[in-house]
């Protein structure tokens, strides 16, 4: 949360041609501003509409979740993961779970580990319906975001469903998951899917194909390839460069190595670029969740062996996985005991936020949002 | 100018659609049997094991037992018990630990209220809280 | 002790290689005295060239072996043979050219012993590679053997060994072990010698002399999953005996680091253990590794340009997928950081993570690097002082440092010089103490 303006100072000079005095302003944009999507600050220096300067402030939603962690036991923090990235709560679940089962070796039910996909892929989709949403309520196009609210509640009634909960869904338990499908659950979801595919068409129709939108976002918000990796990007804001990297493709965790399933990639790097990937990776979580769905176990245990009182063994872990926003990781370092001596997540959207005063200088004060909204960030996982 | 009037199209297809929304607060939203609600206290079927007071990432359950009044029997009643809803994430957890389920969840969810005080809720509120309890814990 | 009559099961072996290959390691580790990391493995007497290496470890954290390994590792090159991939081929190569004896060990239910004698001629060397990996085919555990015998007992497994070396003889020995090892490494281990096994307990006596040019290399893998082929080869110039019996506490020794033992004394080594013998490895749960070659061309890299001196530590860390892992002295760490991403053979470009640990005694920061190009995953530690931490920032090198550095100063006090605008990130500028650091006290209970 800390700033420190006289970091910026401000010129005024005077054109000869025009005649004009024109002066540097900063422009204080959060942090509770709609388009910021959380209490995110950024203060930008402008000369005229061009800014030639910005400096993100963020902390405003810190809430201690590591140093909380520290005393905790390994199931009391996974309700604290649900807060951090909470439009994907499931694989925020997922990390911790996967990290102490790493160090334990703890074998998953087969029917847990596709329960814990379908999830996952299910909150995947959801997460870049509200990013579909509210990108395009940003830029102007106010429809495209109720259409998307209304196909993402649907996902969020069977999560309240199978869990009890809509947003915070505290779902997985170390070595498993905490509930089974309840009866005619897996029908739903697969109805869902259905559902949804036709109407990703009808999302194409409404937004990707307009004119309006393509010029509007076509070749603003430009990175390559080298700078996305200088930069620590990960997740979509990588693959629209051209990399072609997705951990659940090239380093497969769960059963993921079981699904046939693309990994949409970009070169131009724009904000364009990334809109079609999002929409694309839909598509592709829809593949993913038929083919789950399809070899879903008809029966079987949805909890592991797991001893009763988690204590993994001495030592450090770090592990990766795939979130909508990118690569989220979990380092665990532990002494032995049933809470961790330090726990630290990975969060792809504080390692993508880096990335903007770079993109921002020289840009259109109008480009702003469009470019801020491209990251996809959730302000919870940036401050944690 | 064709993806502009394609969009419009489906835009106006809408208008004939179902409607998808709620008249919430007139009409009570049903929630899933699962549903994690404000939790339901049976004090009668505690055994002041503390397992949820421990188990509670928050530390938001307060308890303290009694010996049992009958000198026959053995173990403790429950004397207080008391869940400060300004802090409880409703997680699940101390109902999933509970050995003998007096602690349970319900579907209630309204917890709105002018004071925060009002937010510390007792053994006697939570007693009473024994609508729509979720059978399966 | 020939090898149709010893059937022992695979874990046993496994067992066994791992055991010899951790006092090997053990041995090793004393002599080079590493730095002190609390509860590493306790070397008794042993030194390689000395012939003796009698050492006692105790398997500890996985971290603590594998940092140990790394210590041990500067001029021996040990090769564990991770995972699948370790064919036994190379135990057998290593035993090339020379004469293995092996005495059969004994094992008991509990334990196992170990007993290896080997011979080697003058200018033989010797690698002897034990590997375990979960896994490692057992057939590495039988190149280990060579020239060894090993003994092992369920649930535990001791082993001795006994090597002597030709003057000139160079050996590495490997062992590693691992829980899920199968039988065949055992059996493997034995190559070169003759083999004794019972049911319930299997003994080996394996003797093996190696000819005087050769070089032997053995590398003895044993992992949980590791079939039992893995300790025999193990086994290769020394005696392994392993039976059946603890497979669980063999599987959390998979989780160990594997360890790396240049027991040039091992095998080759004209190595007597002082009271006559070889060493004396308890449990020894490593698992050579499938990263374990990157990690040796990893650190052959960094050594070339740096020297040895500037890695603290080097093993695979089977917590964490087998990541490779270094410790880098703190001084260096920039020119290496620099290296790292801009070698042509190394190009690790992606930061992944950076984070620091507040370990009391100490103060670490964690790195996590990827190559896009190589496709490879590398963990970085960096060690720093408690009272004034500093590790010099890597941000002009990476630029997504930049906020995790911040985020580091903030959490931990860690400082960064060289980073170009060192402040808070998470918290207030007022804000008083880092949260993450175990004495932090709050400044303003009411916060």
């Amino acid at each position: 949360m800390s700033m420190n303006l006289d970091m910026i100072s401000l010129n005024s000079e005077f054109s000869e041609g025009t005649g004009l005095r024109t002066e540097e302003m900063l422009l204080n944009v959060g942090p509770q501003h709609p388009s910021t999507h959380g209490v995110f600050r950024l203060v930008v220096k402008i000369d005229g509409e061009t800014i030639k300067e910005s400096l993100p402030v963020i902390g405003y939603l810190h809430r201690g979740t590591e140093k909380l962690a520290e005393g905790l036991n390994y199931t009391q923090i996974i309700p604290y993961t649900d807060r951090m990235d909470y439009l994907s709560a499931m694989t925020n679940n997922y990390v911790i779970c996967h990290a102490v089962e790493t160090m334990m070796g703890i074998q998953i039910p087969e029917r847990a580990d596709f329960l814990r996909v379908i999830v996952m892929e299910m909150n995947r989709i959801a997460s870049h319906l509200v990013w579909w949403g509210t990108y395009l309520l940003d830029i102007g196009a106010m429809s495209p975001f109720l259409f998307a609210f209304r196909d993402r509640e649907m996902i969020l009634e069977l999560f309240n469903e199978l869990c009890g909960a809509r947003l915070t869904y505290n779902y997985m338990r170390i070595g498993g998951v905490k509930w089974d499908a309840p009866p005619g659950w897996i029908e739903k979801v697969k109805e869902f899917v259905k559902h949804l595919k036709k109407e990703i068409e009808n999302y194409h129709a409404l937004v990707t194909g307009n004119e309006i939108f393509i010029n509007r976002l076509q070749g603003i918000g430009k990175f390559d390839a080298k700078t996305a990796i200088d930069y620590s990007l990960s997740g979509v804001m990588l693959r629209s460069t051209g990399v072609k990297w997705d951990l659940r493709k090239d380093e497969p965790y769960s059963v993921y190595n079981r699904f046939e399933f693309d990994v949409p990639t970009a070169t131009e790097g724009d904000c364009l670029a990334r809109y079609q990937l999002r929409m694309a990776e839909i598509e592709q979580s829809l593949r993913i969740l038929e083919q789950a769905l399809g070899q879903f176990p008809e029966e079987g245990e949805i909890m592991g062996k797991v001893p009763k009182v988690i204590r993994p063994p001495q030592g450090e872990t770090f592990v990766r996985i795939e979130s909508p926003r990118g690569e989220i990781g979990c380092y665990i370092a532990s002494n032995g005991k049933d809470k961790p001596w330090r726990m630290k997540f990975r969060r792809p959207s504080f390692n993508n936020l880096q990335i903007l005063p770079k993109l921002l200088k020289g840009e259109n004060i109008s480009n702003m949002v469009a470019i801020l909204g491209s990251i996809d960030i959730v302000l919870g996982e940036v401050d944690a | 100018m064709l993806g502009f009037a394609k969009g419009l199209g489906y835009t106006f297809k809408q208008l004939t659609a179902k409607k998808v929304t709620h008249f919430y607060p007139d009409v009570p939203y049903p929630m899933p049997p699962r549903f994690r609600g404000i939790q339901h206290f049976s004090p009668e079927k505690c055994i002041v094991c503390n397992q949820c007071a421990r188990i509670c990432p928050t530390e938001c359950i307060q308890l303290t037992g009694k010996p049992h009044p009958d000198p026959e029997k053995k173990g403790k009643i429950i004397d207080t018990y008391d869940i400060n809803f300004e802090i409880c994430i409703l997680c699940d957890l101390c109902t999933e630990v509970c050995p003998t389920n007096a602690i349970v969840m319900t579907n209630n969810f309204e917890l709105a209220t002018y004071s925060r005080d009002e937010l510390f809720k007792n053994l006697n509120w939570l007693d009473d809280n024994n609508t729509n309890v979720r059978e399966e814990n | 002790m020939s090898e149709e009559k010893r059937k022992p099961t695979p874990e046993e072996k496994a067992k066994a290689a791992a055991e010899a290959r951790e006092k090997l390691e053990a041995a090793r580790k004393a002599k080079e005295e590493q730095a002190a990391q609390a509860s590493a493995p306790e070397a008794v007497a042993s030194s390689p060239e000395q012939n003796a290496v009698k050492a006692e470890a105790e398997p500890a954290s996985a971290d603590q072996l594998a940092q140990a390994k790394a210590e041990a590792a500067a001029k021996a090159k040990a090769a564990a043979a991770a995972a699948a991939a370790a064919k036994a081929k190379a135990a057998r190569e290593a035993a090339e050219g020379g004469a293995t004896d092996t005495k059969a060990a004994e094992t008991e239910a509990g334990g196992a012993d170990a007993d290896a004698k080997a011979k080697a001629a003058a200018a033989a060397k010797a690698k002897a590679a034990a590997a375990a990996a979960a896994a490692a085919k057992a057939k590495a555990a039988r190149e280990a053997a060579e020239a060894g015998a090993t003994e092992t007992e369920a649930g535990g497994a001791d082993a001795d060994a006994k090597a002597k070396a030709a003057a000139a003889a160079k050996a590495k020995a490997a062992a590693a072990a691992a829980a899920a090892a199968k039988a065949k490494a055992a059996r493997e281990a034995a190559d070169g010698g003759a083999a004794e096994t019972e049911a319930g307990g299997d003994d080996a006596d394996a003797k093996a002399k190696a000819a005087a040019a050769a070089k032997a290399k053995a590398a003895a893998a044993a992992a949980a999953a590791a079939k039992a082929k893995a300790a025999r080869e193990a086994g290769e110039g020394g005696a392994a005996g392993a039976e059946a019996g603890g497979d669980d506490a063999d599987a959390k020794a998979k989780a160990i680091a594997a360890a790396k033992a240049k027991a040039a004394a091992a095998a080759a080594a004209k190595a007597k253990a002082a009271g006559g013998d070889a060493a004396d490895t308890e449990a020894a749960p490593k698992a050579p590794s499938k990263n374990q070659p990157h990690l040796d061309h990893i650190v052959k890299l960094i050594t070339e340009k740096f020297g040895s001196e500037v890695i603290e530590a080097s093993y695979i860390n089977e917590l964490a997928k087998e990541v490779p892992t270094l410790v880098i002295k703190n001084e260096n760490w920039h020119d290496v950081a620099k290296f790292l991403k801009e070698n042509d053979e190394l190009s690790f470009d992606y930061l992944s993570n950076l984070h620091g640990v507040d370990y009391e005694d100490r103060m670490e920061v964690y790195y996590h690097f990827y190559s896009y190009k190589n496709r490879q995953n590398l963990a970085v530690k960096v060690k720093t002082d408690r009272e004034q931490p500093t590790v010099a920032s890597v941000m002009n090198i990476w630029s997504g440092a930049n906020w995790n550095e911040r985020e580091t100063y903030d959490l931990l006090g860690i400082y960064f010089p060289g980073h170009s605008e060192l402040r808070r990130i998470m918290l207030p500028e007022e804000w008083v103490g880092h949260p993450l650091r175990k004495d932090y006290v709050p400044f303003d209970e009411e916060v």
